[in-house]
């Protein structure tokens, strides 16, 4: 080391750095080994690097499936923060929770850092070749039948070499697994509007009627729709203030930013609305006659007995959405996680033909030009047939990537035990999660801020403007800095590593997964925004520097075309005297499948609505709580016919009385030091109940009942011991009538 | 700095406040050109909580754990309070709750800085209440005299003995700004270290701050764009502008919104009446009746 970096290093020290290998290599500045340094000095830097300013590199957030473009905030080497890039139509520059965790993940202390193979209980570093080998050695002989991935949602290159991976093995068992799906809404709305993921204008309606869409918090592309939200809100705008109906049994934070929010009897949402359609055709407005067949059964005084939502307010509804339009009427997971999700959504998405939405603010989306890189998505039904694959003995090779299907099945599936059937699991992993401790040989992955990869939204964000109906886009994923370990390695390499196994003359003019996706790009230069002439070296590194590359997509299409026939909802049934109460599993921005429950800002991130921290809890309403004897703080047992779990009880007051709601995410066995054993894992102990269309878990068909356990410990949350009380001080978090203000000049 | 010496110049810190002794407003002799300020639009803010992250990957802030989050010890400069409406029945969920993003006010009369008994918190030409760490004794008499309730002791040595950042989770650590040891208060600085490159920049460039060269970074993030940051002595800024539109002035206790009934006005400060002169406005959030 110079002596320029003497009192750097100094400097380092103060902020607490430990002795570790510090990989401030990015630069080419320093690495350490073995105690020994090698230095290059500040004098021969790259030209774009000045000490003590930061670079931005453009990026893709891997957090969660939205794909916000973001931006790398790198300093000496290191990369501090994930900022938004301002030019992404999806995010706008703007950042979640979540996003902004992303660093924990790639500096997370409990990362995977070498190769790992178990033998019997036991487990041994081996090398990289060792693993590799073993691999090549289990799959010779193995027939392609016998191969299965799972995966979640995946999209661009790295999508595209596994299926080249794939065909090389000739296994057809690619199972695209997602927790927390919005597998019946995909279903629902390309029955109802023609396309799975249409674009939503919030930005554009006047009153949006979400049915459990927790659009600001974990539904599709939360931050895009943040976005849209505060344009809604703004009264500023031509069609001023818009109002926000949002039906629910348990208040998701969209629920908690509502003029309205109602407390639907949980699974009777398809009720309300057709209930709601039968309303505007009494307050005049013209229903096709094929949805009045069905809806006329549904008078205000049958919809308000079964739904428990009073006549009073399901008429005041009705009129503000034949007085207001447009209008938009989302569904989201509260009204679709039941046997009859379908139905629900469907019933909902006549309202929006009903309402004459459909091309207003429902309106036709765009997909990528090329099949291979367009999202794969997922969904739970195809768990289920993985796990029954794995029960039959049908697997002996499975590779599991990006997914943790033993923390996030329920145990009425038996996943775990069916899962070590096969006789060689390999686990990517950047974790040791429960999947993870369940394989046979672990492959310390890169994190998503050392990785190569492109990114193609399922949910496709456009920008305004001429053009924006054919609008796709193609994002990277680009390395910020170097390996924070260096024994990890990307999973395009590893792919490509395994295909070269099988196949390795089609392949060898690639070194590595970077010279195949550049090669990949260039080749495409035409088609990606460049032309034929362009120098390859200057094309590429434009493309990367902006991080998203607009292309021209297929328009899709959008059209009227719900149907009221053949819907049947169910009449709702008493309850189970001996589980009485419907559990809600809540999905929470932070936390959401429990993927990123390593990361400690998440942990210790306020829940918004509970303002619980570290740990998990029940909500119950205070009247149910009162007949039950339980108050806050009480250790209860939540027992359904497939399992139980003890935690905390929080008295809630945005909860149906019928329903008490458990956060997902919690409770991991293993993963690490800020996941492991906090809070209860709700998702073992659901019902085995399907959606009968698409075979998707119903995530609120599990009914349970409460009981105390006698224990209790004082919640450890922000809010103070008064709740939420303003203690009558007149000026805290006010709140004004809509009349009362005058939002059309505010600037 | 002697206490002889402070005691010397305690009237210059008085000085820099928007009310004299006599409790004039002074606004014509407020020292710079610059007084930063915020407006935070409760109508638009959804609670996420993106800005309190943002504010622990931009400040250093460290997760203290649930045992001392649990004795109130949370690090949270930037904080959401979640309030419910409330009725003859108890709390009301109706129309949803309420969501308030707390941080320091950085008041104008900030009632901490009074009490410091060794002058490490005062103000700063450009309208902040600082916090001086080394000067810092950690007597936590201006936590005590907080009314927001937004200052933030190190009870412990986070850094070290309490490994909050285990590596390499420590490499994430900002390095334009410290990481502060036991025994020092600290609080939300509206991201000094980035108001002072914007400064800096905009000097060297020979011209005036404007919005474009700073956000903070709970601004920067928020989804939903409800957080509004900038020089309330620039009238072109954008947050002077919002002031202005609201009638909030800076340097009254009673605001035009407060004086007439019926002026459709909805901007406010938190805890007005008690005349710490904060530097944040808060635009009430708005519900539809008619649903």
């Amino acid at each position: 080391m110079t002596e320029n970096d003497f009192s750097r290093r100094d400097f380092l020290k103060v902020l607490g750095w430990g002795g570790t290998a510090v990989a401030l290599s990015g630069c080419g500045n320093t690495s350490i080994q073995d105690g020994q340094e090698t230095v290059t000095s500040y004098v021969t830097l790259p030209s774009y690097v000045t000490p003590s300013i930061s670079n931005y590199f453009n990026s893709t957030c891997a957090q969660c499936d939205a794909g916000c473009n973001i931006m790398g905030r790198v300093r000496e080497g290191r990369v501090l923060k994930a900022e938004g890039n301002p030019n992404s139509p999806i995010n706008r520059g703007r950042m979640c929770g979540l996003g902004l965790s992303g660093v924990q993940a790639h500096y997370n202390p409990d990362r995977v850092r070498e190769p790992l193979l178990r033998t019997g209980d036991k487990g041994e570093t081996i090398t990289w070749d060792k693993a590799l080998g073993l691999i090549n050695e289990k799959l010779n002989g193995t027939k392609g039948t016998e191969i299965a991935f799972v995966t979640g949602g995946m999209s661009g290159h790295v999508q595209a070499l596994l299926g080249n991976y794939m065909d090389e093995l000739g296994s057809k068992n690619h199972f695209s697994y997602e927790a927390i799906s919005p597998a019946v809404l995909r279903a629902a709305n390309k029955k109802a509007y023609g396309e799975s993921m249409p674009r939503y204008r919030i930005d554009k309606a006047r009153v949006v009627v979400s049915f459990g869409a927790d659009f600001l918090g974990a539904w599709v592309s939360p931050v895009h729709f943040s976005q849209q939200y505060a344009q809604f809100r703004k009264g500023s705008r031509p069609e001023g203030r818009g109002v926000l109906v949002q039906i629910e049994p348990k208040m998701t934070l969209t629920g908690a930013n509502a003029d309205r929010w109602i407390a639907v009897r949980p699974g009777t949402e398809g009720v309300l609305a057709l209930g709601i359609i039968n309303a505007l055709g009494k307050a005049g407005l013209s229903i096709p006659a094929d949805i009045a067949a069905v809806s006329h059964e549904y008078t205000t005084e049958r919809t308000s007995k079964e739904t428990d939502v009073s006549a009073e307010q399901i008429e005041k509804l009705a009129a503000l959405l034949k007085e207001r339009t447009p209008s938009l009427v989302l569904a989201g997971g509260a009204a679709e996680g039941y046997a009859h999700g379908s139905q629900n959504a469907a019933a909902i998405a006549l309202l929006n033909r009903v309402l004459g939405n459909v091309g207003k603010t429902l309106e036709a989306s765009a997909s990528v030009p090329f099949p291979q890189i367009a999202p794969t998505v997922g969904s739970r039904s195809s768990l289920i047939a993985l796990n029954d694959g794995l029960a039959a003995g049908k697997y002996k090779v499975v590779f599991s990537y990006g997914v943790n299907p033993v923390f996030s099945a329920p145990a009425s599936m038996k996943f775990k035990d069916n899962f070590a059937k096969a006789d060689f699991k390999v686990a990517f992993a950047q974790y040791m999660d429960e999947t993870a401790l369940a394989a046979d040989l672990i492959l310390p992955l890169d994190s998503a801020m050392e990785d190569w990869a492109t990114v193609v939204p399922e949910y496709m964000a456009a920008p305004e403007g001429a053009g924006s109906n054919a609008y796709a886009q193609m994002s990277f994923r680009q390395p910020m800095m170097e390996k924070v370990f260096p024994d990890t390695r990307g999973v395009g390499d590893i792919l490509l590593a395994l295909l070269k196994q099988r196949t390795a003359d089609k392949y060898k003019e690639f070194e590595d997964f970077y010279s195949y996706l550049r090669s990949a790009v260039l080749k495409n230069k035409v088609a990606l925004g460049g032309k034929a002439g362009d120098d390859d070296e200057v094309f590429w590194n434009e493309t990367l520097s902006k991080g998203i590359v607009p292309l021209k997509g297929i328009a899709g299409s959008v059209s009227a075309k719900a149907s009221a026939a053949g819907l049947k909802l169910p009449v709702p049934t008493d309850a189970d005297p001996s589980y009485p109460l419907r559990l809600i599993p809540a999905v929470s921005a932070s936390m959401r499948d429990g993927r990123n429950a390593n990361e400690p800002w998440l942990q210790e991130s306020p829940d918004p609505l509970t303002t619980i921290v570290w740990d998990s809890w029940v909500e119950i309403n205070p009247k149910t709580a009162a007949k039950l004897g339980i108050v806050e703080g009480d250790i209860v047992e939540v027992t359904s016919k497939s399992g139980s779990i003890k935690t905390q009880a929080y008295l809630f007051p945005g909860i149906h009385p019928d329903a008490v709601s458990v956060p997902v995410g919690y409770g991991h066995e293993a993963m690490g030091r800020y996941a492991r054993g906090v809070g209860a894992n709700v998702f073992g102990m659901l019902d085995s109940v399907f959606d009968k269309e698409t075979g998707e878990l119903a995530l609120n068909e599990t009914s349970v009942k409460i009981s105390k356990t006698g224990q209790r410990v004082i919640i450890v949350k922000e809010e103070g011991p008064v709740g939420g009380s303003q203690a009558g001080k007149p000026k805290i978090a006010v709140q004004v009538s809509a009349d009362k203000v005058d939002l059309s000049k505010e600037v | 700095m002697s206490v002889s010496n402070l005691l010397e110049n305690w009237s210059k810190f008085r000085h820099t406040h928007p009310v004299d002794d006599k409790g004039i407003p002074d606004w014509e002799a407020y020292p710079s050109d610059i007084k930063w300020a915020m407006s935070i639009d409760l109508d638009a803010c959804t609670g996420c909580n993106a800005c309190s992250v943002a504010c622990y990957a931009e400040n250093n802030l460290p997760v203290v754990g649930k045992d001392k989050y649990s004795h109130g010890q949370a690090m949270h400069w930037m904080r959401v309070e979640r309030y419910w409406d409330e009725g003859d029945n108890g709390f009301q969920a109706e129309q949803g709750a309420r969501f308030l993003p707390m941080m320091c006010q950085q008041c104008e009369a900030a009632p901490c800085e009074t009490v410091c008994p060794v002058g490490a918190t005062n103000h700063t030409e450009d309208g902040l209440n600082s916090q001086i760490y080394n000067r810092c004794i950690g007597s936590r008499y201006c936590s005590a005299n907080c009314p927001y309730k937004v200052r933030y002791f190190n009870w412990y040595n986070y850094p070290e003995q309490e490994n909050a950042w285990p590596a390499p989770l420590n490499q994430q650590l900002n390095p334009d700004l410290t990481v502060r040891t036991k025994g020092v208060m600290e609080k939300c600085t509206f991201c000094k270290q980035r108001t002072y490159t914007a400064r800096n920049n905009a000097k060297t460039e020979g011209r005036p701050v404007q919005d474009s060269d700073v956000q903070t970074a709970c601004q920067e993030a928020c989804p939903a764009g409800a957080i509004t940051f900038g020089n309330l002595h620039n009238p072109e800024s954008q947050v002077a502008k919002q002031w202005q539109s609201q009638q909030v002035d800076l340097i009254k206790d009673i605001q035009e919104k407060d004086e007439k009934e019926g002026n459709r006005l909805r901007g406010y400060r938190v805890l007005e009446e008690l005349r710490p002169y904060p530097s944040v406005m808060y635009l009430e959030r708005v519900r539809e009746s008619a649903v």
